[in-house]
């Protein structure tokens, strides 16, 4: 079909994660933006559970400078 | 008693000492509150996501430790806040009691350059070992020329084998 959409997964689930350490800034980089902004749980499919706590893993690493609050890409 | 993990960032221009003696002071005014540290380590130096306090880098400072009195911990928060060498810090408390850190770093290359001697004098002794039983073997059964000529070809089979080998065990260790 050509309307037909790929099934989506949460990437926790999938990989077995639990808990999400604030301290994991690759990981957390795959679930924001190109401007820092948190995506959507209906763009990466995560489970309701498991993106209120990616959520305040990447608020926690905002606010001690390990990820951006706002990212324009100006060097 | 409950767990908790303190992150701090210090200025990254301090030097060495500098850095262990602001490191003690900060564990010292822990211990007022009754508080045992578990893990006090330096996590390294990292390129800031906005600057604070003008800074691009900082050194991020680990602390994880069990929690004393309350009050103590609290005038602990804003001691940290009012010392000028800490750029920021962030208590989280933490669900499990953390491990004790051990340093792999120094420990690694030395487990990675032992297996490395082993991994290439092995195969060079089995292979050495594997020629001389075939050549006795073939010289037993078929005639000196033919022999000659078979183990020629084993030998060269042999070590396209092991430097295939070699090979892999070179990228694993690379990876």
């Amino acid at each position: 079909m050509a309307f037909q959409s790929r099934k989506k997964f949460c990437y926790f689930k999938e990989n077995g994660i639990t808990d999400i350490d604030y301290k994991d800034v690759k990981l957390l980089r795959r679930f924001v933006n190109d401007q820092g902004k948190i995506m959507p749980r209906r763009i990466t499919g995560s489970s309701a559970k498991m993106h209120r706590k990616l959520v305040r893993a990447i608020k926690r690493s905002r606010s001690i400078a390990l990820m951006p609050y706002v990212d324009l890409g100006s060097e | 008693m409950r767990y908790y993990e303190t992150l701090y960032i210090v200025n990254p221009n301090l030097e060495n000492e500098a850095l262990d003696i602001t490191m003690g002071e900060i564990g010292t005014e822990l211990e007022k509150s009754k508080s045992k540290i578990i893990n006090h380590r330096v996590w390294g130096k990292k390129r800031l996501a906005y600057q604070i306090e003008n800074q691009k880098y900082g050194s991020f400072i680990l602390l994880q430790f069990e929690g004393g009195e309350q009050d103590q911990m609290n005038e602990f928060n804003t001691w940290m806040k009012l010392n000028n060498s800490v750029l920021r810090h962030m208590t989280v408390a933490l669900d499990e009691k953390p491990e004790v850190y051990v340093e792999l770093v120094k420990e690694k290359p030395v487990e990675k350059e032992a297996p490395k001697g082993t991994v290439e004098e092995t195969p060079a002794n089995e292979a050495v070992v594997e020629t001389t039983s075939e050549e006795t073997e073939t010289q037993s059964d078929v005639t000196e020329e033919e022999s000659t000529e078979s183990t020629e070809e084993t030998e060269t089979t042999e070590d396209v084998s092991d430097e295939s080998s070699e090979a892999d065990t070179e990228e694993k260790e690379a990876e």
